[in-house]
């Protein structure tokens, strides 16, 4: 009986990762298109998503009482990606050969046979075979100009429009302080006007790109719709029915790294979940960064330099609820005093020009890390001093004896050794940071940031800024997209990421620990 | 140590002796042994000092900041509760010559007012105390005006001797000509004045609103008798401008006379307050004619006439004064019978005199009342509480007006004199009752308790009441530790007590690792996967309690008699572990598969239907038991951790001595060990208890997320955690809601940190026994 309960909590925990291994990792293989000829005549081609029973059917009957839910893409056309057929209402199913699955920047994908391919207007290709490879062959060249037009925006005018912004609050800045405001202002003003000719050239030069955008392909969707999509909307063209296994590992492949590496599209549904990594990577560092020390202090301070009482022992036990007080506590006292209060005033004091829009005094990844720090202390502390704890009193005393003062004994003697628990504590807090999505909705993640927090405009790391996470991607894409359905492959890779880092972490902290007690009792004195 | 105490600036050495020792004794070394010079010495202490203080500058720092974070939850709450205060700024005399004060408007800086009376308007500068000037109502002529009512904000109803009546409309022009000055200029504007009365005699009470309906009027023309006239602008483009006038009049069988009237600001219904005490409610009917409702008594005593009837913002509450001094606030209500009938929802605190004076709030459901002795209440509809009491004048108060932002009052007593009272009252309403009791809101039929922050209109009461999001969150806490309590009991007693100590090094980092799944995860796991597959097979998850253990022992007994010796001899004790997997995959399938046969044959082929048929109850997809299930997911590691720490610290030799006393390790388990641990047992649910009662992201992703109060499995909740992760970003800083929402995190902390400390002490009271044993 009891090692039923056992058993239960671990088929929970194994079923719960391998689900979210085989949905997550599932996600970017490219299934094959099946085309459905219905009684009614209609011809519907997708992807194969599930197969359940009908509900409120009887189970009784064999055969014929399943339906399958097929993604059938091409949004724009049908109005929804997905569709469910009852398996009796088909009378054949066949894999089309030339059935090809395009990845488009906009409406989802599109499933389809290849019409013809044109340039300018003039058909360069026809027919499904020819047509695909004249695709594939033109589009490294789409994208090249894309990347180029994108390099521009966010490179040249993104820079122009910087300078602009800065250049408007220092005018602000003036007007504030009222000192020879009018002098001044005028050659801002020309400077202004300066960046403006300056985005004039730059914008003629994207237009200049933009022409070069000429390529059309025609396509024909299931039920004879057809669709003619701009190259440069085209991201991806894949035929899965003709592709191989080794053809489909590599395509395996160049989606997942996008998904790593890519900025989101879609409102977060497709692409990748770079700035929400980075955003999480920067988070937890700059966590760590802060709640090292004073975690690592405090513990110092409690155990060593701290008279032992009931005080210390109060605040002890205090420290040690702390961790059990919900994060959301800790996200509430966040807003109040890190934003309103800190944010509040450092607006006021240094950035007045921008009033009334915040510039530390809203959420941001300053203020997130800080939240997370406070919520991580205890574990950090509790970790340290129990390291602190298992140090063998004849070591300190050795050391005490030999004439080190305190601070030297603590330095070197006691430092070191509490260091792997120190690890434990730290690597733990990470994880926990990592995982912990509710202080951070209050204060300060978003779900789609215009820049990372960290990007090439001096001070270089903007602290103030909003920020994307892995955890809040999760809870966004999953429950506020309104295109669950299609986004939901997408949120069990990302699930899959986070749990990787997660449990990486964890298991990192408790291998530390592990050998730590070995050590430990190995070398009791 | 004569060398050290000359070192210099070594104050810090001494008390290094002291505090360094850690009870091991004076440790400082004899200078011979170090071959150091003074000077390094010297150094090294400073800086030993220095570490001291910066360690204990440090540490406290870090205690404080966490301090630091109930002080600022607290000072955030604490506003809230701050009782209300007022200030009596201004008092000065009007012009004797001006006539008798009848109405008072306010501009929303408090700067000035105008104030009309039975010749004219005066403008007052309420800031120096002086009338900046003088004006006459454009248009009335030679005539004086007798009456004067609130016709909405900065708007009046003027009822002359003539028998017309006329709209004024005070305004407030403000502008800023020097840099940061603000100029407030104020100025009347008044309408063509229309015949109510065709008989001539004066308009003693009169009322109007202006809106789709164009203008609507009421005025008593006899003790009995109303006149309502309708004023219509044709929209037509052909004879624009013409207007359309229609007039009701009405005798009401009312024993006494007609003493008070309002309207609602759509015009479509009228109230008139009888001098006996009763409420007459009349319909208006696109038509313009009027039709009596219903008749009632509002005055508790006999002989209290109604002398003060006014809507609260919203038109959904009526404020009832009488001459006894009693204020009562009235809804529309439904009956037994189906009908809209006026109900008494409050009795507010009553004055000592007669009421005079009424002026609504404009922001939100508070009000004041002025009376004959000149006393002022500030008073809140929804919680029917009287919030302050600001003395001012000191006759009877004739007119009474609440300035646009509800931070100050204007009134005007018999005497003439103008009173400006400042009122700092910024959550009005919020108080006790109305965080954690029933309130009878608007548009309800009963007292409730009801969460609803935000509403669509500006004249939306808020309701605030914390009470569902607590029961939100012990409901979704039970479900949790239902699921939560006997699976991690259980399986941490196997673990210390019977499990191959091989296997335990397996199965506790998969514990923690189960300990470290963010909550993120689950509540995604428990709303887009969990949810719609238990929508599915609900049956089969309520089976599965019961076939699982029946198919464990099943399993065992066939492993005690039919398993061949061989193989049982292979697999260790302690290892079942090894068998019980298959064997409970097995009963998951049955028991769905026995789910769905029990749907077929005894719920009629759908246990939804069922379930609201046979149980009365709704089915939510994302439901109390998915969260349940998930939360307690996230709160079996803790409570197994912490289990599994106190069972395996029984001092040995308990078990040993019972086994040697011939009992098997079963009995040992249940009798030795579980009592002896029970202590840790009860911490390690408290402290699970508060882990769930703080989750956020799983409740805010797992359920529906709606406020309501209901036991049922399949409902949905809102949790006092979720609440505060969906409506904090929203809330306007210092706000009441803000500040509710803080109230929700203290309470939050409250619970979780007594919930722990208790855990705490038992836990340290348990160390304290196992080492006394």
């Amino acid at each position: 009986m009891t090692g039923g309960a056992l058993a239960f909590c671990l088929i929970m925990v194994t079923g719960l990762v391998a689900l979210i291994m085989a949905n997550g990792l599932g996600f970017f293989w490219p299934g094959d298109i099946y085309r459905f000829t219905l009684k009614d005549g209609r011809e519907i081609a997708g992807q194969l998503v599930e197969r359940e029973q009908i509900p409120g059917s009887d189970t009784n009957v064999p055969g014929g009482l399943f339906r399958i839910k097929v993604k059938q893409a091409n949004r724009d056309l049908y109005g929804t990606d997905f569709v469910w057929i009852d398996e009796s209402a088909i009378t054949k199913k066949d894999k089309p050969a030339d059935a090809i699955l395009i990845h488009r920047r906009e409406w989802g994908d599109f499933i389809g046979v290849i019409v013809e391919v044109t340039d300018a207007g003039k058909s360069v290709a026809k027919g499904p075979q020819e047509g695909l490879k004249f695709l594939k062959s033109l589009l490294p060249q789409a994208d090249a100009t894309l990347a180029a037009i994108y390099a521009i925006e966010k490179g040249d005018i993104g820079q122009i429009n910087y300078r602009q912004d800065a250049l408007r609050l220092e005018i602000k800045k003036l007007e504030i302080k009222g000192e020879g405001a009018r002098f001044k202002k005028a050659g801002i003003e020309a400077q202004i006007a300066e960046l403006g000719k300056q985005y004039a050239i730059q914008s003629a030069r994207i237009d200049e790109l933009k022409k070069k955008q000429t390529a059309n392909v025609k396509l024909t969707a299931a039920g004879g719709v057809e669709k003619e999509l701009p190259l440069q909307t085209v991201v991806r063209v894949i035929s899965p029915n003709t592709e191989g296994v080794i053809g489909k590992t590599l395509i395996y492949m160049e989606r997942l790294w996008e998904f790593l590496s890519g900025d989101p599209r879609e409102a977060n549904t497709e692409g990748g979940v770079f700035p929400a990594i980075f955003g999480t990577v920067m988070l937890v560092l700059i966590m760590s960064v802060i709640v090292t020390p004073f975690g690592v202090v405090a513990a110092f301070y409690l155990r060593e330099y701290a008279k032992q009482g009931t005080l210390v022992s109060i605040v002890r036990i205090a420290v040690n609820n702390l961790a059990g007080v919900p994060s959301i506590v800790f996200g509430v006292f966040g807003v109040g005093f890190f934003i309103y209060f800190v944010g509040g005033g450092l607006d006021r004091m240094f950035f007045p020009e921008r009033l009334p829009a915040p510039t530390f005094g809203t959420g941001g990844i300053l203020w997130a890390s800080l939240t997370l720090a406070l919520l991580t202390l205890p574990v950090v502390i509790v970790s340290t001093e129990e390291g602190l704890a298992q140090i063998p009193k004849g070591l300190r005393e050795a050391s005490l004896a030999l004439g080190a003062t305190k601070f030297e004994t603590t330095w070197r003697v006691a430092l070191p050794a509490a260091l792997p628990s120190i690890m434990t504590g730290l690597i733990l807090a990470m994880a926990r940071a990592a995982g912990e999505v509710a202080p951070l909705m209050i204060t300060g993640v978003v779900k789609l940031a215009p820049a990372l927090p960290l990007d090439g405009y001096w001070p270089f790391v903007h602290l103030e800024r909003k920020f994307m996470h892995l955890g809040f991607h999760i809870y966004d894409v999953g429950f506020q997209s309104p295109n669950v359905d299609a986004a939901r492959p997408m949120v069990y890779t990302t699930t899959l990421l986070l749990l990787l880092i997660v449990v990486f972490l964890t298991l990192g902290a408790i291998m530390t620990r592990n050998r730590l007690r070995k050590k430990f009792a190995g070398s009791a004195v | 140590m004569s060398q050290i105490s000359e070192a210099p600036g070594n104050h810090g050495s001494l008390e290094n002796d002291n505090a360094g020792g850690e009870g091991s004794g004076p440790l400082l070394p004899p200078p011979s042994v170090i071959n150091l010079t003074e000077k390094s010495l010297a150094i090294r202490l400073r800086r030993d000092a220095l570490a001291r203080h910066t360690v204990t500058f440090g540490g406290m720092a870090v205690i404080c900041s966490i301090l630091a974070i109930l002080f600022v939850i607290v000072a955030e709450v604490y506003p809230l509760f701050k009782k209300p205060t007022s200030r009596h700024l201004l008092a000065f005399n009007l012009p004797k010559d001006a006539g008798k004060p009848l109405a008072t408007a306010v501009d929303e800086y408090r700067e000035t007012a105008v104030i009309f009376t039975t010749s004219g308007a005066l403008m007052a500068d309420l800031k120096k105390g002086t009338i900046i000037k003088r004006a006459s109502i454009p248009g009335i002529g030679g005539t004086s005006v007798v009456s004067a009512s609130s016709s909405g904000k900065d708007s009046f109803i003027l009822g002359l001797a003539n028998g017309r009546a006329v709209t004024v409309r005070a305004q407030f022009n403000v502008s800023y000509p020097q840099d940061g000055q603000r100029k407030v200029e104020p100025e009347i504007d008044a309408g063509e004045p229309v015949v109510v009365d065709e008989s001539g005699a004066p308009l003693n009470l009169t009322h109007s609103v202006e809106g789709e309906r164009g203008l609507v009027i009421v005025a008593a023309t006899g003790p009995d008798e109303l006149t309502l006239l309708t004023v219509k602008k044709s929209k037509s483009l052909v004879d624009d401008g013409k207007t359309q006038t229609v007039a009701t009049r009405l005798s009401i069988p009312i024993e006494g006379v007609i003493s008070e009237l309002e309207l609602d600001s759509r015009g479509e219904e009228a109230l008139a307050g009888t001098s006996k005490g009763e409420v007459v409610r009349l319909n208006i009917g696109d038509d313009g004619s009027l039709q009596i409702a219903e008749m009632i008594k509002a005055v508790s005593s006999q002989n209290a006439r109604i002398t003060v009837l006014g809507n609260l913002l919203g038109d959904r509450t009526l404020i009832v004064g009488d001459s006894n001094g009693g204020v009562s606030s009235w809804q529309i209500v439904k009956d037994k019978s189906n009908q809209l009938r006026l109900a008494k929802i409050h009795d507010f605190t009553p004055h000592s005199r007669a009421v005079t004076a009424f002026s609504p709030s404009l922001r939100n459901k508070g009000f004041v009342t002025a009376d004959e002795s000149g006393e002022v209440f500030v008073r809140y509809g929804t919680s029917g509480e009287t919030l302050l009491r600001a003395d001012s004048a000191q006759g009877p108060v004739v007119t009474l007006t609440m300035a646009p932002k509800s931070d100050g009052i204007v009134c005007v007593d018999e005497k003439g004199s103008l009173h400006h009272i400042e009122v700092v009252n910024p959550h009005p309403e919020i108080t006790i009752a109305t965080l954690f009791k029933k309130m009878w809101y608007e548009g309800y039929e009963k007292p409730e308790y009801v969460w609803q922050s935000t509403g669509g209109t500006d004249d939306f009461e808020p309701k605030l009441s914390l009470v569902p999001l607590i029961f939100g969150t012990l409901k979704g806490t039970l479900y949790a530790m239902l699921f939560a309590i006997p699976l991690s009991l259980l399986a941490a007693l196997y673990t210390s007590q019977f499990m191959h100590p091989s296997v335990r090094s397996f199965v506790k980092p998969a514990v923690e690792v189960m300990a470290a799944l963010p909550s993120v995860v689950l509540g995604f796991i428990a709303g887009l996967w969990l949810a719609p597959i238990m929508e599915k097979a609900t049956p089969g998850f309520f089976l599965l309690p019961i076939v699982a253990p029946a198919m464990i022992l099943a399993a065992a007994f066939a492993w005690k008699t039919l398993a061949p010796l061989r193989l049982r001899s292979r697999i260790m004790s302690g290892m079942e572990i090894v068998i019980l997997v298959p064997t409970l995959i097995a009963a998951g399938i049955l028991s769905f598969w026995m789910g769905g046969l029990l749907e077929w044959s005894f719920l009629g082929g759908d246990y939804r239907q069922w379930v609201r048929e046979a149980m009365g109850l709704t089915y939510d997809q994302r439901n109390s038991l998915v969260v349940g299930l998930a939360m307690g997911f996230a709160v079996i590691p803790i409570i197994f951790t912490i289990t599994e720490d106190s069972l395996a610290n029984i001092p040995p030799h308990l078990r040993a001595g019972s086994l040697a006393l011939g009992a098997t390790p079963w009995q040992t388990a249940i009798r030795v060990i579980l009592p002896a641990a029970s202590p840790g047992i009860f911490s390690a649910i408290m402290i699970g208890f508060g882990r769930a009662v703080g989750e956020t992201m799983i409740v805010l992703m797992a359920t529906g997320n709606t406020p309501v109060m209901d036991w049922s499995v399949f409902n949905g909740f809102r949790a006092l955690s979720a609440n505060i992760a969906v409506e904090l970003p929203e809330a306007p800083e210092q706000g009441t809601l803000y500040r509710v929402l803080f109230l929700a995190a203290l309470l939050l902390f409250m619970m979780t940190f007594f919930v722990n400390t208790l855990a705490e002490i038992v836990r340290l009271r348990l160390r304290k026994r196992y080492s006394s044993l």
